[in-house]
């Protein structure tokens, strides 16, 4: 160490000398204590000021040596003195040895006489101390006394030094494990935060990924279809929840549309993969099978063929929309196991007409090889609404206790004002979110319907096609294209 | 939730019959599946369940049947119904399972109608 004093060829009394491994110890001892430099603390004080009283000397003081310093972490009787050079003789020494360094007289001593403080304006001729000692051995500093006269203290007074510098150790572990203890909860309360802020971090990222994979398995908006109005509704039981609920709109071509909506049995994510399949087999199918029931054939198989489905299956109702010549649409609809869509129409007595389309068969999708699916062919007259729905409508719990149900649906659709895709839809979630216990499971709801001709048939056929309420221009046109 | 309760009722060669009681969800369906599945293996392919006891069946429990259909059908048996509640009974129809599992109004009439299907018919 480059500040560890050299003992003096001539000096009897230190026989001591620190070699460089001990005084490495040491210092790191002084580090543990980590109190260089810290402000006056009262225990310290205390402890000088006894001293000085206790053997009616000037100066007593407190000090920890440093690698290059004699550092005061208390002084009585001197002011502004914070270190002085770890000069040897007096401190610098009597850190060297395990008991009290007593110097009657500084000027007979062959090294005192030479530390500054002796030579310098203070004049110290009469110095003792006693070493701070670590309980594994380690000498920090001392607890001293000086005088600008020479004296002789007892043994007694020389024990009541060591004691001295023994309540200094007590407070410096007093003050560590203070610090230990404040550490230690700063470093638990700081991997509690950063636990917590990863934690959050992690369900983050989590949410938006399932966030965005939800995304995928819905379509993001329904497409905009001349003469059609279109509404839907989407909500899962849990918002992180991937639902198996499923529904889409999409154009075959021309001015042919499909639509479809259904439930996957189960949650989560083997049915949220099952959904996924189900989506993209609908769409691909139906680009190549005119026929909805051939297009449930196709959904059937693939289920079935794919090796991870085990028993899942779906239920669905899969439609396609033709334009017909009265700016309606000519609507086949086929179902595999889905509660019926309904029909809704003014009607004679000025209750709604409801009509549930159930086409014969139909039965679960992906369940049963050669399940059989049949379809239903009906007009969406303008002025005509249909409304798709999966089970969480129908088994939504009614105050008393009982399930909606078919009829329950159907008993709503007959009170409705107007069969408008966007008001059914409106209203169904009013209905839905009306009950006491809203409903457990996922609810999609899909409604289309063909808005009434506007009164200026010109206007009508000269407007953009994307307008929502606008019936497809020119029903002849439409007829070509077939 | 009231407990799935299952009972093997009549045993007959290729045919048994059980009687199963309760709610078959999430929960019990797994049960209700591995129990049948065992009277299957166990040589009797030719399976009835009577369901006058059952109060409740979600989709877990249509799940259920399916399955035990498919595997009483790979060994060359057959999923007879009897006694299906008014509210599964819809169920199975609008989802066209009636079209594939036949149902009687009891187990004895379930039975019957079986039989000639397991043993050589009198001509």
């Amino acid at each position: 160490m480059s500040g560890a004093p050299e003992a003096s060829p001539g000096e009897s009394r230190l026989r001591r000398v620190s070699p460089a491994g001990v005084e490495a110890a040491r210092m790191k001892a002084v580090r543990r204590y980590d109190i260089l430099d810290t402000p006056p603390d009262g225990a310290f004080d205390r402890v000088a000021a006894m001293a000085a009283r206790l053997f009616d000397v000037p100066v007593a003081s407190v000090t920890i040596v440093d690698a290059d310093r004699i550092w005061f972490k208390a002084i009585h009787g001197l002011e502004g003195v914070a270190q002085i050079g770890r000069d040897p003789g007096l401190c610098g020494s009597a850190i060297l040895r395990d008991d009290a360094l007593v110097i009657p007289d500084t000027l007979t001593d062959p090294t005192a006489c030479t530390n500054p403080l002796v030579t310098g304006p203070l004049g110290v001729r009469f110095y003792a101390a006693a070493p701070i000692i670590t309980a594994d051995g380690h000498r920090l500093g001392t607890v001293n006394i000086l005088d600008t006269r020479p004296r002789l203290i007892t043994e007694a007074d020389t024990a009541t030094l060591a004691d001295l510098a023994a309540v200094v150790l007590d407070a410096m572990e007093l003050r560590l494990s203070g610090l230990r203890l404040l550490r230690e909860e700063q470093e638990r309360r700081k991997a509690e935060e950063e636990a917590r802020a990863r934690a959050e971090r992690d369900t983050e990222a989590i949410t938006a990924f399932a966030t965005t994979l939800q995304r995928t398995l819905l379509p993001p908006a329904l497409p905009t279809v001349p003469g059609l109005e279109l509404a839907c509704h989407y909500r899962t039981d849990s918002p992180r929840d991937v639902g198996g609920d499923f529904y889409d709109v999409f154009s075959l071509g021309g001015q042919r549309w499909a639509f479809f909506l259904g439930d996957v049995c189960g949650k989560g994510a083997e049915a949220a993969a099952v959904t996924s399949l189900t989506r993209y087999t609908l769409r691909a199918a139906a680009q190549h099978h005119d026929d909805p029931t051939e297009v449930l054939d196709a959904l059937n198989s693939a289920l079935l063929l794919d090796p991870s489905m085990g028993s899942r299956y779906c239920t669905c109702v899969f439609g396609t929309l033709q334009p017909a010549p009265d700016g309606g649409f000519t609507v086949t609809v086929a179902t595999g196991g889905h509660p019926p869509a309904f029909h809704i129409q003014h009607g004679d007595d000025g209750a709604m007409a409801v009509n549930g389309i159930r086409p014969r068969g139909g039965m679960l999708v992906g369940a049963l090889e050669g399940a059989q699916f049949t379809s239903h062919t009906f007009h969406l007259a303008p002025g005509h609404g249909l409304l798709l729905y999966t089970d969480g409508l129908t088994e939504a719990r009614l105050p008393d206790g009982t399930m909606l149900g078919e009829e329950g649906v159907a008993a709503f659709l007959t009170t409705r004002t107007t069969p408008d895709a966007g008001r059914l839809i409106e209203d169904t979630i009013a209905l839905i979110t009306g009950l006491p216990s809203g409903t457990g499971d996922d609810v999609a709801l899909l409604a289309v319907s063909v808005p009434l001709a506007p009164a200026t048939e010109q206007t009508a056929a000269a407007s953009p096609a994307h307008t929502l309420a606008t019936p497809v221009a020119g029903a002849a046109r439409a007829d070509q294209e077939r | 939730m009231t407990d799935l309760t299952l009972t093997t009722t009549h045993t007959d060669g290729h045919l048994a019959a059980l009687c199963i009681g309760g709610e078959i969800d999430t929960q019990s369906a797994p049960a209700l599946r591995k129990e049948a599945l065992d009277v299957i293996a166990q040589g009797h392919p030719h399976l009835i369940l009577d369901l006058t006891g059952i109060t409740f069946c979600d989709s877990s429990g249509l799940n259920a049947l399916i399955g035990i259909m498919r595997c009483a059908m790979a060994a060359n048996g057959s999923l007879t119904l009897a006694a299906v509640p008014d509210r599964l009974s819809r169920m199975l129809d609008l989802t066209g399972l009636s079209t594939v599992m036949p149902s009687y109004p009891g187990t004895e009439a379930a039975m019957n109608a079986r039989r000639p299907t397991t043993t050589p018919e009198p001509t």
